[in-house]
């Protein structure tokens, strides 16, 4: 009997962690695959037959979407944005996270702490300033605009990724290189940055996704389609694509491609680092 | 203490400190003086004294806005969490495919809350969203009812398009969970302690720091909370999923920037004060062993 028992609340409890399960993950997923079915389908289709699979594959919608909505543009747009963002970025977070984890000197620490100490601002709140800094520097409505506020941004997570990584390397290569003539920048360049190289991963990957998925301050600090980025852009493609729903859910597919690519490949670069910035912080 | 590459020191620092002060350390001085000045953009910033924050704190849409930012907090920090926490022991346990699925759970964090919001405008449409035509399959007639356009589930419905996405603390707790030594779960057995024991007693304990840690980001991230709201309702309908930083937007497209660096000071100050009181809370509620 009392063994009867405990394997039927062993069952329900399996039944019930599989539910639990499964719940999310089609939460998580059936959105997503929704959007990249229907964006195949007509658009009679979409309005009449919601479940269906499409009859005939669409991929003219994805040649609509390039086609009508400057699509090509944007995504350039994106592409320059994140890419300088990244490498700039990473340069002078290296460099300060290489003089910090490094260097002793006065006021070391209080410059990280401080640094660090950035993750906590809410940069929601601080949309006047940077509307007024941006007007001010005359780089308001450019890519350099978003690229430099972005840079900025990122800093904080960045030098913290970077520092730890950094903290972790043995310092006898850079002592025996010092013995043979080598100098404090090419410690730096010939040494601790080559070494550093998967904690530059992990954090280029945050702030190429950072950048690559940013609306908030791509809306506040452009004005036209001339400095407009590929998510600013499907903002704009409800009006563009008012009678053709599909084109436009094509066009969120191809604007959505390269993070998850970028996910499929890294995503355990990406997880530890979310996962180290996070506990220690 | 001298240290002789002193100037390389300043070179190698210098861009990544200009950057900081003129990003986080000026706009944050720029917020809280401004937020005591009417200023329009152009001209002299006209000092006002408190006159920004007694007229927030009696205009009823920021009360409403404050009032959405603490259920958001509440609701990611006291509920998104926890299912997060579920999620993660469960997965400790291995189940087959854990991996998979916490690489899955994880995945709409690396997308934009532009695409997440236009498939969630997809999903709560009135005339053929999902959700309805799920629901139409159970009823004779069409069913059409605008979840994001009505007063009292509008919020609700901003709310579950986020609450699901427990991935980001889901991973942040399981590789805690993770760090927990094996032999802790095999001396219990030994003492016949059940999984749910186990749980109980020896995972969620030492799970208390990162929990105490991602309640506190939840908590903040509700009270930042911007994006897919803006994205779904712009705050509508009647202001029903207003929040601080939507009204900040608002304030600062109408040129107010003094009544905005309000709003924002306001913000920062809360969601500070915020995190204090939790941790200070969290942290003193001891948890028996």
């Amino acid at each position: 009997m009392i063994k009867n028992k405990i394997t039927m609340i062993d069952i329900i409890a399996k039944i019930g962690k599989w539910i639990f399960i499964i719940f999310f993950l089609l939460m998580t997923t059936l959105p997503i695959v929704w959007l990249i079915i229907t964006s195949f389908k007509t658009n009679f289709e979409y309005e009449t037959m919601p479940f269906s699979f499409p009859k005939v594959w669409q991929f003219i919608n994805y040649k609509k979407a390039f086609k009508m909505s400057g699509l090509l543009q944007l995504f350039i747009h994106s592409v320059i944005v994140a890419l300088c963002t990244t490498i700039i970025n990473l340069i002078i977070s290296s460099m300060a996270a290489f003089v910090l984890s490094r260097e002793k000197f006065k006021g070391n620490e209080i410059i990280l702490n401080i640094l660090l100490a950035g993750v906590l601002i809410p940069i929601i709140a601080l949309m006047v300033p940077y509307l007024k800094i941006i007007v001010n520097l005359g780089i308001y409505n450019s890519l350099f605009g978003l690229i430099i506020t972005y840079t900025s941004i990122n800093i904080p997570i960045s030098v913290f990724l970077i520092h730890g990584f950094m903290k972790s390397l043995p310092k006898e290569l850079e002592e025996a290189a010092v013995m043979d003539g080598c100098t404090f920048t090419q410690r730096f360049t010939k040494i601790v940055f080559p070494l550093t190289k998967p904690g530059l991963v992990t954090a280029g990957t945050l702030v190429f996704i950072y950048c690559w998925n940013e609306f908030t301050y791509a809306m506040l600090l452009t004005n036209s389609a001339s400095a407009r980025t590929l998510q600013l852009g499907i903002q704009f493609f409800k009006s563009q694509f008012v009678v053709d729903y599909v084109s436009m859910l094509a066009a969120i597919v191809i604007s959505m491609l390269p993070t998850i690519i970028v996910y499929i490949f890294l995503h355990d670069k990406i997880i530890s680092g979310i996962t180290c910035g996070a506990v220690k912080g | 203490m001298k240290n002789k590459n002193m100037g390389k020191i300043i070179m190698f620092l210098l861009p990544v400190v200009v950057l900081y002060g003129l990003f986080f350390i000026y706009p944050l001085g720029f917020v809280f003086v401004t937020s005591f000045t009417k200023w329009h953009g152009l001209g002299d910033m006209e000092f006002i004294a408190f006159s920004n924050f007694i007229k927030l704190f009696s205009d009823p849409v920021f009360l409403l806005s404050l009032r959405n930012n603490l259920i958001w907090a509440l609701v990611l920090g006291f509920v998104q969490v926890p299912l997060a926490c579920g999620m993660a022991m469960l997965l400790s346990r291995r189940p087959k495919g854990w991996k998979f699925f916490r690489t899955v759970y994880f995945l709409p964090n690396v997308i934009s809350q532009v695409a997440l919001a236009m498939m969630w405008l997809a999903i709560y449409n009135a005339d053929h969203g999902i959700l309805n035509s799920l629901i139409s399959l159970f009823t004779e007639e069409q069913f059409t009812f605008s979840w994001l356009g009505a007063n009292n589930t509008a919020l609700q419905a901003v709310i579950i398009q986020q609450l699901f996405y427990i991935g980001y603390f889901m991973v942040v707790i399981l590789a805690s969970r993770v760090g927990i030594p094996a032999s802790y779960y095999e001396a219990a057995e030994l003492d016949g302690a059940n999984i749910w024991q186990q749980e109980v007693f020896i995972t969620i304990p030492m799970l208390k720091p990162i929990l105490v840690t991602t309640i506190t980001l939840a908590m903040a991230y509700g009270m930042r909370h911007f994006e897919s709201t803006y994205l779904m309702t712009g705050g509508g309908p009647n202001h029903a999923t207003s929040v601080m930083g939507i009204l900040l937007y608002t304030k600062l497209e109408a040129r107010k920037y003094g009544m905005g660096s309000a709003i924002g000071a306001t913000l920062i100050v809360f969601g500070g004060a915020m995190i204090a009181f939790i941790r200070h809370f969290l942290n003193r509620k001891q948890l028996d062993l």
